[in-house]
């Protein structure tokens, strides 16, 4: 039936590619965190698809036929890398997705688990030498991220070069502002008062940059089980680094570190937005509203 | 009346195993239910026991209980039970799911295993018990259920003479004691010795009473008449049809 | 010696890991005895991916909350237990083909609820528990369904073993047929279910077939067989947390293994059955 045809050929064509409908770029971005970012410096003239959404575990995602269809009609691909997304390169073939991927992490100093685990003083139990992708944690990479995300968009969208400098000019200008505040928030607090844990191994680059000490159960993923070496090792430094406050995750189960806070003279902090912001409505629901989030939480567990 | 058989017609499929039955078996009778192979006899046992649904017509039951010694028993002989807690399983009707076993019980059951002829295997598990001991552990198990009618499929298979002679005696002792006895069997000589009326199937009936008026010569070559296999160009059966048969 | 007591002495998450497992020890092994005895012990698998769409509900209801999305799972579990028991009694199918119908059916249902919602938090690993979590609620569960487990075992036994010896015998004398088949499979549901929150789901599972597979070679009657099994788990429950404890190793797989490595010793050297008795035999008695 020819109407009915029609019909079918028009409702692909809206809902496959609405950004044509609107003339603007389609861009995927592969978990919240990035989908903010390329956002920011896209603005009116892209769409943004993210895949892992709000309090999503990127860790452990599994993509369904929804994000294929959407690599598959994207113009530019935005991963994290460091090997954060390992269901990615699939999706990206199975989708047979041949634009451009750009790397957000593409120039960071990566980090890895050993260089974590060092600097934290574990004696590395949890037997994870792998990269630690969490690098948006320390807000001089965010900066980077901006840098390859505005070039990446540039290249795929020449006409909007200009567009994306400025946008990405002014979110530099916002992130300078919050690494001050960052950087001055942690030396309100007292020296023997910045160390903390938290269920996953995920702000590695945030002690790192700013001289407080992270440690965690869970390995790098949140896929790994606990042993019971691990959590008495974490029960053990807790009691003798005294330890103020642990934080729980908005993706990980918080009842393993309810059980080690109950040993302990430790207490729960507060939540911590680590691989993913919260939705729009919480209090994480962009990058620079995680990272003060986060730092309010610090500050208020810590301060005293 | 132990048991009213009105209009019975049992089957698999559509097709009949028993066709259109209608007898009647007294009360404390022992009657004997011989036939060809695929007669219909343990098609019937079956039915009585209530575990097969009639395709037409019904059966009446004034016994309060029923032993029922299977053919082929559905038993799982892996399972790592002692042959003293399966015969046990007898005294299900007086005792229940809750109901201890008392020294009074415990010697009942030592009565029935010797009865058998199986003293001293108490503590044996089933798993390793040949087929004729399996027989008569089922057989002393029967025992133990004091039922008003007793159904047997073939219990004399698979047991040696001496054996078969304590059955045989076991079950003249229910008849004495008033029980409904009906026992399937083939062996015509025993048949005639030790069973005052039979049932002759044929998928049908051919002939019911008194052991030395229905296993005549005439009576068999009819039996023998029956068709084994079902007919699988059959038509449905009409109302009324086939009960002169 | 003092390694064995020491990290159960210093830190009450060990304490409570090791009464977790005795817990699920006394309760899910019997029922795994008997899961074991009827050929169904692959139940538990099935069952771990069945009650997904009652935890897929509860989430919905409720969100991320433990209490509803178990309890949904119990009763996605209840639900797929008492159809298989009902259509392997009243239809041809037998219980293997009817379970592995209905948990696929459930299965697939649940991830259709979970996609459907769109989320993209990964419900079974919220579900899933470890044995280093066990908080308050969690122990009281096990040991809750432990108690019922037992009590109610020993109330059922008799028709129980009956409907696995000779189910056509208690069919002709008692109405227990139905009913205990679906209390038995019941338990069988809220021991793996309470296990999944509590331990995970290869602990559930694991705790329940694998010291019931091992007694089978060390016990020639059921309450002997019951007995092993409990031990087995026990000990094994102490050795892989001592064994995750000065190891690192992760626990739930560690507690398994151990478990596990009874399970192949008993196959080898147990004295019923194992592969010595059968090509290394003791020489026959005269009698």
């Amino acid at each position: 039936m020819p109407t009915r045809r029609f019909l079918l050929f028009a409702a692909t064509l809206l809902t496959a590619f609405p950004a044509f409908a609107q003339g603007t770029v389609p861009v995927v971005a592969s978990f919240s965190i990035l989908g903010d970012l390329v956002q920011e410096v896209g603005g009116d003239r892209v769409t943004v698809t993210t895949l892992v959404g709000p309090d999503g575990d990127a860790h452990v995602y599994q993509p369904t036929p929804q994000d294929a269809k959407a690599v598959a009609g994207a113009h530019v691909v935005v991963v994290n890398g460091l090997t954060f997304e390992g269901w990615m390169d699939r999706l990206i073939q199975s989708a047979e997705y041949k634009g451009p991927v750009v790397v957000a992490s593409a120039g960071v100093a990566a980090r890895t688990f050993d260089d974590d685990a060092a600097s934290s003083g574990q004696s590395g139990t949890d037997n994870e030498h792998g990269t630690d992708p969490h690098a948006w944690q320390n807000v001089a990479n965010a900066k980077l991220y901006v840098a390859n995300i505005e070039a990446g968009l540039s290249a795929a969208d020449p006409d909007g070069a200009e567009v994306y400098r400025a946008n990405a000019a002014a979110y530099e200008a916002k992130l300078d502002t919050l690494e001050a505040d960052v950087k001055a928030a942690v030396a309100s607090l007292p020296e023997n008062r910045r160390e903390i844990v938290t269920s996953h191994d995920a702000f590695g680059y945030f002690g790192a940059a700013y001289g407080m000490v992270f440690k965690a159960p869970e390995g790098l993923s949140t896929d790994s089980e606990a042993s019971a070496a691990g959590v008495a090792a974490l029960i053990t430094q807790i009691r003798t680094d005294h330890i103020p406050a642990v934080f729980i995750e908005n993706i990980s189960d918080p009842r393993l570190l309810e059980q080690i806070v109950s040993e302990t003279d430790a207490k729960v902090g507060g939540t911590l937005y680590s691989d993913a912001l919260s939705p729009a409505a919480g209090p994480a629901g962009t990058y620079i509203a995680m990272m003060r989030n986060n730092i309010a939480e610090l500050t208020a567990a810590l301060g005293r | 009346m132990a048991l009213v058989i009105r209009n019975l017609t049992l089957g698999y499929d559509r097709h009949p195993a028993v066709h259109h039955l209608e007898t009647e078996i007294a009360d404390g009778s022992l009657t004997a239910v011989v036939g060809p192979n695929g007669a219909g006899k343990s098609t019937l046992l079956k039915a009585i026991t209530g575990t097969l649904k009639p395709l037409e017509g019904r059966i009446e039951m004034t016994a309060a209980r029923t032993a029922w010694l299977p053919q082929l028993a559905e038993v799982d002989r892996s399972f790592p039970l002692s042959v003293r807690d399966f015969v046990a399983m007898g005294l299900w009707a007086r005792i229940g799911a809750f109901g201890a076993v008392g020294t009074a019980d415990r010697a009942r059951i030592d009565a029935a295993l010797a009865a058998v002829g199986l003293a001293g295997f108490g503590g044996r598990v089933i798993g390793a018990l040949s087929g004729g001991q399996m027989q008569r552990v089922m057989f002393a198990r029967v025992l133990l259920q004091d039922a008003d009618l007793i159904l047997l499929e073939e219990p004399f298979t698979a047991i040696d003479t001496r054996t078969a002679a304590d059955l045989t005696a076991i079950v003249e002792r229910w008849h004495g004691e008033g029980r409904t006895v009906l026992a399937v069997l083939h062996d015509m000589a025993h048949v005639h010795a030790h069973f005052p009326r039979t049932l002759l199937l044929a998928r049908g009936m051919i002939a019911h009473g008194p052991t030395a008026e229905v296993l005549t010569p005439d009576n068999h070559f009819r039996a023998r008449q029956m068709c084994e296999a079902f007919d699988d160009r059959a038509a449905p059966c009409a109302p009324g049809a086939g009960r002169a048969a | 010696m003092m390694a064995l007591i020491q990290p159960f002495a210093e830190f009450a998450f060990m304490q409570r890991a090791l009464l977790g497992c005795i817990a699920i020890s006394l309760g899910a092994t019997p029922v795994g005895v008997f899961l074991m005895l009827r050929r169904m012990s692959l139940t538990g698998d099935a069952m771990a991916h069945a009650i997904l769409p009652g935890a897929a509900v509860g989430f919905l209801v409720s969100g991320l909350s433990l209490g509803a999305m178990t309890v949904g799972g119990i009763v996605a579990g209840l639900t797929v237990a008492l159809l298989t028991g009902f259509v392997s009694r009243v239809t041809v199918l037998r219980e293997d083909a009817s379970l592995a119908a209905f948990y696929l059916i459930s299965l697939a249902l649940g991830v259709l609820i979970v996609s459907l919602r769109g989320s993209n938090v990964d419900l079974m690993h919220v579900l899933f528990g470890t044995v280093l979590a066990l908080d308050d609620p969690a122990l009281t569960l096990l040991c809750a369904i432990t108690t019922v487990t037992l009590l109610t075992l020993a109330a059922i036994y008799r028709p129980l073993v009956l409907e696995c010896v000779d189910p056509q015998f208690l069919a002709s004398v008692s109405r227990w047929s139905a009913p205990v088949h679906f209390i038995f499979l019941s338990l069988v549901v809220l021991n793996l279910v309470a296990g999944f929150q509590a331990l995970g789901t290869l602990m559930a599972v694991g705790i329940m077939i694998l010291p019931a597979a091992a007694a089978r070679f060390w016990a020639r009657g059921i309450a002997g067989m019951i007995a092993v099994a409990v031990c087995v788990a026990a000990a094994s429950s102490f050795a892989g947390l001592l064994a995750s404890y000065h190891f690192g190793l992760p626990s739930g797989p560690t507690i398994i293994l151990a478990t596990g490595t009874a399970y192949l010793a008993s196959m080898c050297f147990g004295p019923v059955g194992s592969l010595v008795v059968r090509y290394w035999p003791r020489t026959h008695l005269d009698a």
